[in-house]
């Protein structure tokens, strides 16, 4: 399923270089617009003596001299690592990109490099999506390549991928949008995101999170009490009933998802658990936004 | 133009995990200047992803160099498959990608090892009698790869002869690490994980069980030396690209054999 080349219909034209394509039309992009270009939760501007200019979106009205300046592209790896908090960032398109920070940087090369490390792979499939070519692997797809410990995403049901991509992928934890589908046939009913950024295929915290969720199915068949609930929704009742008793709750690690206060698992609770909890229909607004 | 790919294991929890490859691929790209264009990192649980990592790169010449310790699962399964390479050298689209193997088993590991013991031992003072290097494993009794490198290495540290003794020892298998640095008969312990990155062993687990309270313990009848890592090393970034050259070698030799 990879994107076909003119080499592979067997002509002789040059190979085709994206990643290089994409480096360019990016920066063209970037040039067009003096005012800057939104990406992610960055703003990326064309300096008028010639370069670019990154910064957080949230810092654009900021004088210079408020910012920590940085003028070598790879920086920008220590400055995607940890959120504000220090915690650290194993995805790169959450919506938890630390302020605070400048990146100058010359050429399109230096900018391509820094924008590989504050969203890796995001611009050339950026330029793939708009030039329509960006190749898009399904969910089972994917499931069927894994092996390992990620054999059992397998048999997540086709409901668990849609809440999995619901609690994991939405626009409140993901930038990226979405455009893999359960199967051919069976599209993703989440909200896909607004972002510049998409997402040709589940990524290896989705898939990660789709093995948790293969784990509460399995369980709901096996386990359920009288009023319908399994042990992991009492685990995480009780968790979050305790931290909430002394005033703060303490979210888990962004992808530690075996630990009951951990907020993509919290959202799935939110659509599979609060319904139970309250069946006559007032449950909670599916997202927050 | 010519690329080197550094492929790590990467973590969702542990930022520890991927800065290796991060810090080889920066010496790299410093040291080998001319030799490579392009030096990318890609992981299995971090961005870029092997399965993406090619489409960022520019190069058509491509030497992908797997941070791993050991022949296995990873290198053998998931590495091919995510990157879609079907053997030593794969050609598509115009490209030819060259697959390295672990660097465990290269014949420079030694070397990278007894490096570390010197910068560990470097201004230390060791007590009179015997030194003993024990080699740590992960060791799992479903890859004998895993711990067949570790012994391999001790094997070929004990050939040079610098050491009274040379041991290995396991954290999931026999014989455990805590009896081996205990029973070792030796008068200094110098104590080595052949791990590829810092984590939650190397910094809690092994310390905890061992009773190690920091780079050196002095115990009842034994000093215990405690290094970093192999892994994390500034020459195995040459081992990096000691194992892409390698590749070109035996490409030259599959061409001869044929011809
Ligand atoms: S699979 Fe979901 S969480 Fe992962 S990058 Fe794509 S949209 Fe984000």
């Amino acid at each position: 399923m990879r994107a076909t080349s003119p080499e592979r219909s067997g002509g002789e034209a040059p190979r085709r270089n994206t990643a290089a394509e994409a480096r360019t039309a990016f920066a063209a992009w970037v040039e067009e617009a003096p005012g800057g270009r939104s990406f992610g939760q960055i703003v990326v501007r064309p300096l008028p003596e010639g370069g670019y200019e990154l910064r957080h979106a949230a810092d654009a009205g900021l004088p210079d001299g408020d910012l920590d300046v940085h003028v070598d592209p790879r920086e920008a790896r220590e400055i995607a690592k940890l959120t504000e908090g220090g915690e650290y960032r194993p995805l790169k398109s959450s919506p938890n990109l630390r302020r605070g920070w400048l990146l100058r940087v010359e050429g399109e090369r230096g900018l391509y490099v820094a924008m590989n490390y504050l969203y890796p792979s995001a611009v050339v499939h950026w330029h793939l999506h708009r030039s329509g070519e960006l190749e898009i692997t399904t969910y089972r797809e994917n499931a069927a390549r894994q092996s390992g410990i990620y054999k059992r995403v397998q048999r997540l049901s086709d409901e668990g991928v849609q809440n999995a991509a619901r609690a994991c992928c939405e626009d409140a934890v993901c930038l990226k949008k979405t455009l893999w589908d359960v199967d051919e046939n069976t599209p993703l009913e989440s909200e896909r995101g607004e972002g510049e950024i998409p997402c040709p295929e589940p990524c290896s915290i989705f898939v990660s999170f789709a093995r948790r969720v293969r784990l509460f199915e399995r369980e709901n068949k096996r386990d359920l009490d009288a009023i319908g609930l399994s042990p992991s929704e009492k685990e995480d009742l009780s968790a979050l009933v305790e931290a909430a008793a002394t005033g703060s709750v303490p979210l888990a690690r962004e992808a530690e998802f075996e630990e009951p206060l951990n907020e993509r698992r919290m959202r799935y609770r939110r659509l599979t658990l609060v319904p139970k909890l309250r069946p006559d229909g007032d449950a909670a607004t599916p997202e927050e936004g | 133009m010519k690329a080197l790919v550094i492929v790590g294991h990467g973590s969702h929890l542990n930022e520890d995990s991927s800065l290796p490859v991060y810090e080889h691929a920066a010496l790299v790209r410093d040291r080998y200047a001319g030799e490579f264009d392009e030096v990318v990192e890609c992981f299995w649980k971090e961005e870029p992803s092997m399965r993406h990592v090619l489409d960022l790169v520019e190069s058509e010449d491509i030497y992908v160099v797997p941070a791993f310790i050991s022949e296995g699962y990873f290198t053998q399964q998931v590495i091919p498959r995510e990157l879609g390479l079907s053997g030593p050298v794969t050609r598509r689209d115009g490209r030819t990608i060259r697959y390295a193997g672990p660097l465990g088993t290269y014949e420079g590991m030694p070397d990278v090892i007894l490096e570390r013991v010197d910068d560990l031992l470097e201004g230390k003072e060791t007590r009179p009698g015997r030194t003993a290097l024990v080699l740590l494993g992960h060791g799992t009794d479903l890859n004998k790869n895993s711990s067949g490198v570790i012994y391999l290495n001790a094997e070929r540290i004990r050939e040079r002869g610098v050491y009274d003794l040379v041991e290995v020892g396991f954290l999931d298998q026999d014989p455990p690490i805590a009896e081996v640095v205990g029973g070792v008969e030796a008068e200094n312990v110098v104590l080595i994980p052949v791990f590829i990155a810092e984590g939650w062993h190397t910094r809690e687990t092994i310390p905890e069980d061992l009773g190690l309270t920091g780079e050196v313990t002095e115990m009842a009848d034994r000093t215990v030396f405690y290094g970093a890592p192999v892994g994390t090393h500034p020459s195995v970034a040459d081992l990096i690209v000691s194992r892409a050259r390698e590749t070109d070698e035996r490409e030259a030799e599959l061409a001869r054999d044929v011809s």
